[in-house]
This record gives structure tokens, C-alpha cells and sequence, in this order.
């Protein structure tokens, strides 16, 4: 549709792989891709399929990598992918931590110790509240988030805990007494303050929001899109698709938020043949115009 | 012009005390020409007592974030941070030095250029501030991967890079004798628990020396007057301490695993 607007692409800075697909072993209520044990939609990458990437990757000069899934470390070969990609550039993996016992932990601490580059463990947890959490989550999920938070952090890696905002309105608000440095909300510093009190030493948190689609799909009442009057003095610089892309099963899609939608289908077999402009045709679109956000770290 | 030796400056923050200690320590080493990659402002007190300094003494100066900022009157530093508690001191330290800095500077900040190109015996230099592509970009040690180097060189036609931005130094040395050199800050102290700062001395000989010069100043001079100015505790801290207590939530792993917070 030429009405639709487009985002330019900028440079390579950050190069996803979706390693699992859709598979996870948790069903999480507000996954916007519906990830669970049963879903194969998108089936996992091969080794070598990620190597090529890679290779093709430090042509053109990539900045950072990133796993995700479903769940990363159900992948049997996630840490000799792990090994390579660190010889590329820094590398984090989305995890629900669920699955990252000690000797795992004992394993990306080599990884982390022996590379140049950081590699950072990007934990999920939505609650600070152990029931709160697994009704999202899943039982369990936030008892084993937390000792993957705390084996990681014995080793030399401080993770990243990442905070969908789900159960809480992260609309900004004037401070209040109690309330972060700039945030209003109080949930910034709930966590912050969990998390110390918790004994991790020194927290780091990445809030993200929700996007209407996966399990959420039709849960906001009228949909919303980017229109070509919106993109009229707009920095498209804010929007990651100028700077991301995602390898997963069927080519590389523009975003880690659109992976596996037809619509955002950029390239079957090259990232270079991919790193054109993409179509901001998709409410996901319209949550990141508004919002600001990135799948990013920072 | 062709140089054989330099100095180069990082974000100098107000830290107008180190700059002259580096300045008579840099003159004191040989160098020919010294240069300043950006960020005058932020952070410490007294803005105006930068600008004597760099101007008297010929300092070569280019732009970064936080000068062009003050230069076009915009309502942040351009940092680029993005959690909101480095914001939220960020603000704090841009509307000092922002309601502190005087019009005659402004003016000035806003006829430097972006980048600088030097000739350093055989090496050609490319000066910027953040990375050759965004005057934001935070190039770590940790986080920048040799294959982005190279692309830096050669998009840019350089053997090496220079930056600062991220207050960290660190050189890496490429094949074909190319290299990438975060030069430092001269504004607040790495996050190792010491109180002096850092530049960066540049040798052609005729291969390319580097050596990070530490530059001891009078920080409890420094401290007393950020308290007189009125700026935050966990600012004076940092310099009196060595350890950074606002603006690291931006460090990747690696680097916030060496601080303290």
C-alpha cells in the first residue's frame, strides 16, 4: 500500500536469531507470540544457519547479537552458538531463566570470562510477588528466575531482569516521595528495591511494554496505526527496524516484535537482501512510535 | 598539518581543575598540538572557567552531545541514556550547566565542527565523539566488535578512530596497523576506586604509541566547589570516592561488574 509509511534502514546494529522458534516451556498469558511446549509455528535454527548469518553479519560490521526464542536454552547446541557469536560481538540471550541451573551458569561464566566482548542474560520477571508472577508465568517461574539471577551473578555476570508491563500502569507520573529519580509509577523502584533486597548487588532492569497481539491479540478495543501524517518531522532514528533485524525460521523479518509475520518477511535466504526499507504496517508498529521502545538492551 | 605528537582530551564535564593540570602536563610531554573531542559541560561546576582555558591555550576543539545541546538550546543533554534513573540525573546536570554557561560560549560551541581529521606521522586520525556515525553512540571496550572497527576505518578512510563519550579508556590495535582509541575523560574519575583522570598522548614512532597519561588534580578543590554550586552528594561522591554513583546503569556487563555500584 503506498499510503502505508515506510522506515529506512540506517546500519546493522543489532542482528537477532529467534534459536527456538515458538517452543518454550513456559505458556506465558501475555506472550505476544503465544510461545508454549506445544507451539512448533516456528520451528528452531540449525547451527549452521545461525553461523552463516553471523558470517555475513561481520561483513557489515554488526554491532551486537541477540537470542530469543520460545526459550533460548532449549536449544541442545545454545552454548557452542553461544561461543561462536561471542567471538563476533557482545551477545545477550532472553531467557526465562528457568532452565539455567548451576552448571549452566558454570558454563556461561567461561564464556563470559574468556570473550572480549560482554555477554548479558536478559531474565524475565514480571512481578515481585511470587503468586502475582506465576499467574503469569507459570509455577516456578519466578522461584527459578531468581536462582538463575543469583548463579549468574556468583559467576561474574550480573543479569538483566526484564519487566513486561503487564500487571503494572507504567504511565509516568509527577514524583513522589519514595518514587526512583524519574519515574512515577513506583514500579521502577518496586522492583529495584526487590531486587536489592533480594541480594542482587547491583540491579539492572529493562521495562518493556505490552504489545496487543500472541495472547493479547484483541484485547484493546480499536486498533491503532502509523499514518503517513504521523511520520511528518517524526526521527524514524527512534525506531529500531532503521537498525535491527531477526533471523528466524522462513528468512530475516524487520523487527523481534513482528518474527514470523508474513507482512514483515524482508529476505528467505540473505541479511544483506534484507536490510532495505520495512513497512510500518502493523499495530506493533503504532507501540513503537508511540512508546519509544527497543527489543535492545539500551 | 602534520603532527608527530599529540594530546587528546575527552569530556572535560566543568572539571576545569584537571584540564589545566593536563594541559601543563601535556605541553610538559612534548606535545605539539592538543586536542579536546567534546562534552565541555555536565556533571561538575562552573562552566565558564573551561572556556578560558581551551581558547588561551590553542586546545583544538570539536562538538559532542552535550555542546550541541548548549549550542541549539535543546531541553536535554543527548546523552543517550535510556533508564530513567541516569536520567533523571542527567537533567539535574544539564539545566546547571545549561542555566550556568554563558551566551558569548554558547555562540562559540556552536561554530565547532562535528569531527576532526589529523595527520599523526603516517596515521591518518578520525576524531569524533561518541562513534564516527552518531555523536551518541557509546563505543565500550566490551561492546564494540573488531568487524564494526574495521567498517568505521574503512567507511571513514582512517587508521584510527578516536572517541570518548563513555568516560572509559580503552585501545584496541587492528590488523594492518589500525587502531580505535577511546582517549578517556577528563571529567570524573573510570569507576576504579581513584581519584585522578585521564588523557590520552599520541606518538608517531613511526608506529603508533599510545599512552594513557593519569592526571592527578586537586579533587578536594573540585569537591568543595560542586557543594558551594549546589550539586548533588552522589556527584561530589564519584569524585572524592573514584566510583561512579549515577550514570552507569548504561554500562554493559563487563564494565559494571568492575565499579562498585
Amino acid at each position: 500500500m503506498q499510503s502505508t509509511p515506510q522506515a529506512p534502514f540506517r546500519h546493522l546494529h543489532a542482528l537477532w536469531f529467534q534459536i527456538t522458534g515458538t517452543l518454550c516451556n513456559l505458556e506465558c498469558v501475555h506472550c505476544f507470540i503465544s510461545c508454549s511446549p506445544t507451539n512448533n509455528h516456528l520451528k528452531f535454527l540449525e547451527p549452521d544457519t545461525v553461523y552463516r548469518y553471523l558470517d555475513e553479519a561481520i561483513q557489515l560490521g554488526v554491532r551486537e547479537i541477540y537470542f530469543t526464542g520460545g526459550e533460548p536454552f532449549l536449544h541442545k547446541q545454545m552454548l557452542p552458538i553461544l561461543d561462536r557469536a561471542l567471538q563476533v560481538a557482545p551477545t545477550t540471550v532472553l531467557t526465562n531463566g528457568t532452565l539455567i541451573t548451576p552448571t549452566v551458569a558454570d558454563a556461561l561464566g567461561d564464556l563470559q570470562a574468556e570473550s572480549r566482548y560482554s555477554l548479558e542474560i536478559r531474565i524475565s520477571l514480571d512481578d515481585v510477588d511470587e503468586t502475582r508472577n506465576d499467574a503469569v508465568r507459570g509455577k516456578g517461574a519466578w522461584r527459578r528466575a531468581l536462582r538463575a539471577m543469583h548463579v549468574l551473578q556468583d559467576r561474574g555476570i550480573l543479569p538483566i531482569v526484564a519487566v513486561t508491563e503487564y500487571l503494572y500502569d507504567a504511565t509516568p507520573a509527577a514524583p513522589s516521595p519514595g518514587h526512583a529519580p524519574g519515574e512515577g509509577s513506583g514500579f521502577y523502584q518496586k522492583f529495584r528495591d526487590f531486587l536489592l533486597e533480594n541480594g542482587i548487588a547491583k540491579p539492572r532492569l529493562k521495562m518493556i511494554p505490552v504489545f496487543a497481539m500472541g495472547q493479547l491479540h484483541g484485547t484493546v478495543p480499536l486498533a491503532s496505526y502509523v499514518t503517513p501524517e504521523m511520520m511528518q518531522g517524526f526521527d524514524t532514528d527512534t525506531l529500531q527496524c532503521t537498525t535491527t533485524r531477526i533471523v528466524a525460521d522462513g528468512g530475516v523479518y524487520a523487527c523481534p516484535i513482528l518474527v514470523g509475520e508474513a507482512g514483515a518477511l524482508l529476505s528467505t535466504e540473505s541479511l544483506t537482501n534484507a536490510l532495505e526499507p520495512c513497512t510500518l504496517y502493523h499495530t506493533a508498529c503504532h507501540t513503537c512510535y508511540v512508546t519509544g521502545m527497543t527489543c535492545a538492551n539500551y | 598539518m602534520q603532527y608527530q605528537r599529540i594530546a587528546v582530551f575527552g569530556g572535560i564535564y566543568n572539571n576545569h581543575l584537571a584540564l589545566a593540570t593536563a594541559i601543563g602536563d601535556a605541553r610538559r610531554r612534548g606535545a605539539e598540538a592538543l586536542f579536546c573531542l567534546g562534552d565541555l559541560g555536565g556533571f561538575g561546576p562552573n562552566p565558564n572557567r573551561v572556556y578560558p582555558l581551551l581558547q588561551e591555550n590553542g586546545v583544538q576543539v570539536m562538538r559532542g552531545n552535550y555542546d550541541i545541546s548548549l549550542a541549539e538550546g535543546l531541553e536535554d543533554c543527548g546523552c543517550g541514556y535510556t533508564d530513567p534513573r541516569d536520567n533523571y540525573f542527567a537533567e539535574i546536570s544539564y539545566n546547571y550547566t545549561f542555566q550556568q554557561t554563558s551566551d558569548i560560549h554558547k555562540r562559540w560551541l556552536a561554530t565547532l565542527p562535528d569531527a576532526l581529521r589529523v595527520q599523526l606521522g603516517r596515521y591518518r586520525l578520525y576524531m569524533c565523539h561518541g562513534s564516527p556515525r552518531q555523536v551518541n553512540e557509546f563505543l565500550w571496550e566490551s561492546t564494540t566488535p573488531d568487524c564494526l572497527l574495521e567498517k568505521f576505518c574503512k567507511d571513514y578512510q582512517t587508521d584510527a578512530v578516536l572517541c570518548t563519550h563513555t568516560g572509559i579508556k580503552w585501545h584496541r590495535e587492528l590488523p594492518r596497523h589500525r587502531h580505535c582509541i577511546n582517549v578517556g575523560v577528563l571529567g570524573r574519575p573510570e569507576n576504579t576506586g581513584e581519584t585522578h583522570v585521564w588523557y590520552t598522548l599520541l606518538t608517531a614512532d613511526p608506529v603508533l604509541q599510545v599512552d594513557f597519561i593519569p592526571v592527578h588534580y586537586d579533587y578536594q578543590a573540585l569537591a568543595q566547589e560542586m557543594r558551594q554550586e549546589g550539586l548533588p552528594e552522589e556527584f561530589v561522591e564519584t569524585i572524592v570516592s573514584g566510583w561512579w554513583t549515577t550514570c552507569l546503569e548504561i554500562l554493559p556487563g563487563k564494565e559494571r561488574a568492575h565499579g562498585r555500584w
